[in-house]
């Protein structure tokens, strides 16, 4: 816990000084209508950089002194974590490919029959029955269209409501 | 900001286009701008109490008419199975839904997501009570006495109490809303830039001290907010800022899609950590037990009038419904006279803080709607609801749009009214989601907050940011960094830095603008105060501590 804590410190330093950076190119003094463009983020990022300096430092002292303390991350839940982001992060990688509608219905048949081991019977009808209802909420009543992939305009189009 | 009051409005019109062309009867276009309140329809120079009350009544009117009433029990059946699930709270609630609201006139926009929050507010402790489990971080303080209650077989009892007291902070807070607002907007009026600097500076420092954690950290959490807020286009300048030459990060990022990822997916991730077990009491709302209830609220009433009005002073100022309701159930704990029971069932134990959480959650309403700064997390994603539909929050919109301005406090009132009966009858079918398995209802939260994430823009790649915005809410919640703050300074950046440019253009540069006199000057040395106050007293604690050592 107490090295991800100085880790993150020392990343949030990192996007600190990535926006000095800008900052200083975009000019940060009076321009031609007042304060330039910069000005803003520069005394934002000054105040990150210099605030993440001093969290480091005492996560330093107190690393030092009182040794790593707890895990950051729960004996065990690295996995359970895991079970959730990555299927997430695949159904957002098919949402490109189907549309959210289609990789929804796969998704949430993976995550129901797989993961939590939920009756067959019971997955199919949830997995069809969400997708649908959002679908005809969103795009037929609400007239938001969601993502649509690249294939999933033609695949839906099979579908005759 | 003053000229682009309807700026915005664009993003409406399509969709109304599109109602149009389908010919939907959704909603007669005129209805809340409509003729029985034109008549009344607030008087600019709303000062006098006279025309406090009849703008209120006016307000009530609006709130009344059969379409938004339906939609305010919409919102607050939505909000309250929000607020009993864990992994979606209020502010995620209310920021998924706001893509919805684009559809609807002003008035039912805010009035869904206010009743978003109001019913969050109050189904935030039948999770609390039935389960141990608090489904939002307000109401972990009433855990500590509900559970205890509910197990002991008075499950009902303790309902009823949650939530009468719910309805009475939400009575005193709405009270304040409607009788100070009108004057704070007034005063507000003379606000010029350095004042609405000097405003926000109050608010963060406040809420830097108020959350209780690292003032390095939230500090960190402000200023990132707000860098994240500058990403984009600068709209004084029109130069794009740190974009590094990519085209995604063009459009900056939409607070919505924060909000989702930080308080959603990083919930999520928190909760399957620790692995949620689900073993709850089960309950029935009896007449016998509201007559308890009501007996106990009456015996306790100092409790609950002092609680409340904690949680109204911590929404104003701005600190949100949490730590009101850990600050009231000290209070109540530290000023009963039978300390022992506490922990056990004690009933102010539950009053106290659920008084305070909903008072603070109506009360943020008050700064929000006066001065454009929202008292709360909750309130800031509200806030920033109004302002994509062109609506700034802040002391003109008392002149501007007065009807809508009443119209929402008046439904706040009612929706107050509507919430507490919906979950006093329904609280036992509220309380049967959590009896859902999580693996159900997981991937369904994910794929509802990645709808609510793309729908803001209509672009993937928010839904990309949503995923990492989930990750660092994780690292954050893990690490203490606050939240809020971030939520907030998100909502508020474009604001705030035209507000300081604007101020150093008056003073030519001069930053001593951000200290005239007679507005500014205090409320900057308030902040100061408040900022640097906890700091001072423990150096002064550690030098006498080496005295007396």
């Amino acid at each position: 816990m107490r090295k991800a804590d100085i880790i993150v410190a020392l990343g949030l330093m990192a996007v600190g000084l990535l926006v000095l950076g800008d900052a200083i190119r975009l000019g940060f003094g009076w321009g031609m209508s007042g304060p330039e463009a910069g000005f803003f983020p520069f005394y934002m990022s000054l105040g990150i950089v210099i605030s993440t300096f001093f969290i480091v430092r005492r996560g330093i002292k107190i690393l030092k002194k009182e040794g790593m303390g707890k895990p950051l991350i729960a004996k065990g839940g690295l996995p359970q974590i895991l079970w959730v982001l990555l299927p997430a992060v695949g159904v957002v990688l098919l949402t490109e490919l189907l549309g959210l509608h289609l990789a929804t219905v796969l998704y949430l048949a993976f995550y129901m029959g797989v993961v939590g081991r939920i009756h067959w019977g019971k997955v199919i009808l949830l997995s069809l029955l969400v997708p649908f209802v959002v679908y005809v909420l969103f795009d037929r009543i609400f007239l938001i269209p969601l993502p649509e992939g690249v294939w999933g305009k033609n695949i839906m189009a099979l579908i005759p409501f | 900001m003053g000229e682009k009051h309807y700026g915005s409005h664009t993003l409406l019109i399509p969709t109304e286009l599109r109602h149009g062309r389908d010919g939907a009867p959704h909603k007669p276009k005129t209805e809340h701008h409509g003729l029985p309140c034109g008549a009344l329809s607030a008087k600019p120079e709303g000062g006098t109490t006279l025309d406090i009350l009849s703008n209120w009544m006016m307000g009530l009117s609006v709130a009344l008419q059969p379409y938004n009433l339906m939609i305010a029990v919409v919102g607050l059946t939505l909000g309250i199975i929000v607020g009993v699930l864990p992994g979606l709270g209020g502010a995620n609630g209310v920021a998924i839904l706001i893509p919805i609201t684009f559809a609807m006139s002003p008035t039912s926009a805010v009035i869904l997501l206010a009743c978003i929050y109001w019913g969050a507010l109050y189904g935030g402790g039948i999770c609390s009570i039935l389960f141990n489990i608090p489904g939002e971080p307000w109401a972990v303080a009433v855990t500590f006495d509900g559970y205890p209650m509910a197990k002991s077989g008075r499950a009902g009892k303790a309902l009823v109490l949650s939530f009468l007291s719910h309805g009475v902070g939400a009575i005193i807070g709405v009270i304040l809303l409607t009788f100070f607002a009108p004057i704070i907007a007034e005063f507000a009026l003379r606000f010029g830039p350095p004042e609405t600097a000097a405003v926000m500076v109050l608010t963060f420092s406040a809420m830097t001290r108020l959350g209780g954690k690292s003032a390095l950290k939230s500090l960190v959490a402000i200023f990132l907010g707000f860098i994240l807020a500058a990403v984009g286009m600068d709209i004084v300048s029109g130069k794009l800022r740190m974009t590094f030459g990519t085209v995604p990060l063009m459009g900056g990022f939409h607070f919505i899609v924060a909000v989702i990822g930080l308080f959603g997916l990083g919930e999520i991730f928190l909760t399957v950590e620790e692995g949620l077990k689900m073993e709850g009491v089960k309950a029935k709302v009896t007449l016998k037990d509201i007559w308890d209830g009501l007996r106990d609220l009456l015996r306790f009433r100092r409790i609950l009038i002092m609680g409340s009005l904690i949680g109204c002073w911590l929404g104003i100022q701005p600190g949100g419904a949490t730590p009101a309701s850990f600050m009231a159930y000290g209070f109540a704990k530290s000023s009963a006279a039978d300390k022992d029971q506490f922990g056990k069932g004690a009933s102010s134990g539950i009053i106290a803080p659920e008084a305070a959480g909903h008072g603070a959650g109506t009360a943020a309403t008050l700064p929000m709607i006066t001065l454009g700064i929202p008292g709360s997390p909750t309130m800031a994603v509200i806030m920033g609801g109004l302002m994509i539909m062109g609506l700034q929050p802040g002391p003109m919109l008392f002149k501007e749009h007065a009807d809508f301005v009443w119209g929402f406090i008046g439904s706040i009132w009612v929706a107050n009214f509507l919430g507490l009966i919906l979950v006093m009858a329904f609280a036992p079918a509220f309380a049967a989601i959590l009896r859902i398995k999580f693996s159900i209802l997981m991937p369904i939260i994910i794929y509802v907050c990645a709808i609510g994430a793309f729908a803001v823009n209509n672009r993937m790649i928010d839904i990309y940011y949503m995923i990492i915005f989930g990750i660092v809410g994780y690292l954050f919640k893990k690490l203490d960094y606050p939240m809020a703050p971030m939520v907030l300074a998100l909502v508020l950046g474009n604001l705030a830095e035209s507000a300081a440019r604007q101020a150093l253009i008056m003073g030519h540069g001069n930053p001593l603008i951000f200290f005239r006199p007679p507005i500014a000057l205090p409320l900057m040395l308030i902040a100061l105060f408040l900022f640097f106050w906890p700091t001072i007293s423990k150096w002064r604690q550690r030098l006498s501590a080496k005295k007396g050592g």
